[in-house]
């Protein structure tokens, strides 16, 4: 994998994130720490009423709201780094939708709406866990049609919910007047769209580094049959299984990053393609680290039953492991994804899509393994 | 003792016809909002009403009020599950684990006291499992000291399912600590009336609390009611857990088959989010007929099982080969069903009490299912032993440290 990455490079592609953005990810994750670390989302689900007061000073103090992840370069990477602290502590906050927020602050943030269209009655409403972070929310679709929805007020305590609020589309004002948003997205619709697909990514990853980091922590403590659980190789299988699964992710991660950074045509693809990998791995992840747990990492005892649970929305909103392949095959059609192994930027996947019907991957200057 | 099939089919009619009768017609609402009060007299009350159908206890032996070959019970199952009636939540280690120990290790005197009292609605909790004896059951550090005409008890017990609503528990407790673990091990009932005993229960991820801790302080239990010799615990507990891995599951398999996986059909046979209907889908068709294969296999496995523990013929590790499918199987029907029933699925917060392991409220059933392979001995204790007594595997060596 690192020899064909290294080739890949040559075209001028480069995943790693900057040593500022990884240097402003240590710094997010101390910060967290030093605020209560894992008693943050607790505190936020005993008093949901304050969780915005008990998070935004926090993303005040190390900067957060300076960032803009528009701006790609440094700024894209420390973003994402940002939500991957974020997700370690699972922090009760919609940080990822927040940092995309439109730049003339008309909305609080971005959320990706699952229909079609990003009026009312093209889709499923949308739904993100938002509630309390803000009352109007921008939103976009995968076709990068924009639009403008409001959080409705929580039905259920954060305990059920976790925070997830449906949103109300508002009706939109297009060329022909006030309608339902059904013309064809902008290129700037569509960025925005890989952007809110590729961020609570980040932070789903910073979840399954977690719950790794907790289940290998525990198996190494837990005595049974006189020896850590760490010593036996059924127990090592299923933990190294689970870490494959989470290294991966990481890579997509840092693959679908640089692709919104580079305007790569295949943006949507590419952080379609991430955020189904994320989901399965995250399927994977969990339940080994649940099985590895035993009965206690379901009790509110356990940090791991925390990141498990408030793992959910990120995980079924806006897309779930099934809607996600079927948003992704439907897209990519018979041409594949280009991903790093192709040409010039973009060129290949984006190409076959528009009929020149080569296969991807196919590129002029595809490289040998 | 007849299953012809003509007879097997009169069964099914007489069982048909009681159900028609019986099972309450709106029972899951009722259960949905229920509180822990209403679900115990609600329990109790279909227990009673299924023993006066000659339905509560039929894999007891004839004696004491069962004896239904195990072809009719498949049939029972089967119509109990096609009727969508409710299951013996509360009940389940009292008529399983409870008897099973008391018949296969139990004296006549336990025995006339408690298999009839657990007719008349008598409830047990399992008490084996603790915060450091989980896999490593015969690690156990509860002890039970001798003085005078009985034990005293002292230490912990974690996971004991419904122990808030028992009348008994099956206890495992260390009464010779100096021997080697598994040979100094005793198994007691334990009346939960008992002074010295404190239950508090544990809120799991699914925001229940079913479980509970059983804290021992001093615990005075008869010596006559030590089960089996002194220190020869664990061979009885060794009875009580194939118990639940094996014989409870022919219920469950047919609850799996005839109520859970019909009710995903259904589901698939609604509207699909893009038009058209979920069942339509040649991939949805693919995994529900692999899933009916699956279930088919599992029921065929149970059934093969409860025959040949009838015959005395069963294998050391056919318990273990059919909780490791039942667990794995129902974990991967649950995951299917979330699919299926999309997002608006997340939002149906209450399962109702006294339902199966699947009820429809597919989330919550999937979370559930979650916990299939962990007690009763987790999926690795279960692989191990198909490993070890059922293939004839060398032990997995013990690295030094």
């Amino acid at each position: 994998m690192t020899a064909v990455l290294g080739a890949a490079t040559s075209t001028d592609m480069n995943t790693e994130l900057s040593d500022e953005a990884a240097e402003y990810g240590r710094t997010a994750l101390r910060a967290f720490e030093a605020a209560g670390g894992d008693e943050l989302v607790q505190a936020a689900e005993r008093e949901p009423e304050k969780r915005a007061g008990l998070i935004e000073p926090l993303l005040d103090e190390i900067g957060a709201w300076e960032l803009d992840p528009r701006a790609g370069g440094d700024e894209l990477e420390a973003a994402a780094a940002l939500c991957r602290a974020a997700g370690w502590w699972a922090l009760p906050y919609p940080l990822a939708e927040r940092l995309c927020r439109p730049a003339d602050g008309s909305t609080a943030g971005l959320v990706l709406a699952a229909g079609t269209g990003a009026g009312v009655g093209t889709g499923p409403a949308p739904a993100a866990a938002v509630a309390g972070a803000g009352q109007r929310w921008s939103t976009v679709t995968l076709d990068g049609r924009r639009g403008v929805a409001t959080a409705r007020p929580l039905a259920e305590g954060p305990r059920y919910g976790a925070f997830v609020a449906e949103l109300d589309p508002e009706p939109v004002a297009t060329s022909t007047g006030t309608g339902t948003g059904t013309e064809d997205g902008t290129a700037d619709g569509r960025a925005d769209a890989a952007l809110a697909l590729v961020l609570p990514c980040w932070t789903l990853l910073g979840m399954l580094d977690r719950a790794l980091d907790l289940t290998r922590a525990h198996v190494l403590a837990r005595q049974q049959f006189g020896q850590p659980l760490a010593r036996f190789q059924g127990v090592q299988f299923q933990l190294t299984d689970a870490e494959v699964e989470r290294v991966g992710v990481e890579e997509l991660a840092k693959f679908a990053l640089w692709s919104v950074q580079a305007g790569h045509g295949d943006a949507v693809e590419d952080a379609l393609a991430l955020r189904h990998a994320a989901l399965e791995a995250a399927d994977l992840v969990f339940r080994v680290t649940h099985q590895l747990h035993g009965a206690m990492g379901f009790c509110d005892e356990t940090t791991l039953s925390w990141i498990s649970r408030y793992s959910q929305p990120v995980r079924r909103h806006p897309l779930s492991l099934s809607a996600t392949r079927d948003h992704l095959t439907r897209r990519i059609g018979r041409a594949g994804l280009s991903g790093p192994f192709a040409g010039p930027a973009g060129a290949a996947g984006a190409a076959a899509r528009a009929g020149a019907g080569s296969a991807a991957g196919s590129g002029e200057e595809g490289q040998p393994r | 003792m007849n299953t012809s099939t003509e007879d097997l089919a009169e069964f099914r009619a007489e069982v048909r016809r009681w159900c028609r009768e019986h099972v309450p017609a709106d029972w899951r609402r009722a259960q949905t909002v229920a509180g822990d009060a209403e679900f115990v007299a609600f329990q109790q009350a279909w227990f009673q009403e299924l023993r006066t159908g000659g339905y509560a206890v039929p894999h007891w032996p004839a004696e004491w009020g069962g004896g239904m070959p195990a072809a009719q019970q498949v049939v029972l199952y089967q119509e109990l599950a096609a009727h969508d009636a409710p299951r013996l939540v509360l009940g389940f280690v009292s008529i399983h684990h409870a008897a099973s120990t008391l018949l296969a290790a139990g004296t006549d005197e336990q025995r006339a006291r408690h298999l009839p009292a657990i007719l008349d609605g008598e409830i047990w909790v399992q008490g084996f499992s603790e915060p450091e004896a989980g896999s490593d059951l015969a690690g156990l550090r509860t002890t039970a000291r001798r003085e005078g005409d009985g034990f005293v008890v002292d230490g912990q017990k974690l996971w004991a399912s419904g122990a808030a609503h028992a009348d008994w528990c099956l206890l495992l407790a260390r009464t010779d600590p100096a021997a080697p673990k598994r040979r100094g091990i005793s198994y007691f009932l334990m009346d939960m009336r008992s002074p010295g005993l404190d239950v508090r229960p544990v809120r799991n991820a699914a925001g229940e609390s079913h479980f509970c801790e059983i804290f021992l302080n001093g615990v005075v239990i008869p010596a006559e009611n030590l089960v089996g010799p002194v220190n020869q615990g664990w061979q009885v507990a060794q009875a009580t857990l194939s118990a639940e891995r094996g014989m409870t599951m022919l219920e469950l398999a047919e609850r799996l088959g005839n109520a859970g996986f019909r009710w995903l059909v259904e589901a698939c046979r609604g509207p699909a989010p893009g038009g058209g209907r979920l069942v339509d889908d040649p991939r949805v068709q693919d995994r529900l007929a692999e899933l009916e294969t699956e279930i088919a296999g599992l029921r065929a496995l149970c059934l093969g099982l409860v025959e040949r523990h009838e015959a005395g013929t069963a294998g050391p590790a056919d318990a273990s080969v059919v909780k490791l499918y039942y667990s794995e199987l129902l974990q991967r029907t649950m995951d299917f069903a979330v699919e299926v029933a999309g997002l608006p699925a997340h939002t149906e917060l209450r399962k109702p009490a006294s339902s199966g392991w699947e009820s429809g409220a597919w989330v919550l059933d999937f979370i559930g299912s979650w916990e299939w392979t962990i007690p009763g001995g987790t999926s690795e204790i279960q692989r191990t032993i198909i490993g070890e007594r059922g293939l004839g595997l060398p032990r997995e060596p013990v690295v030094p440290a």
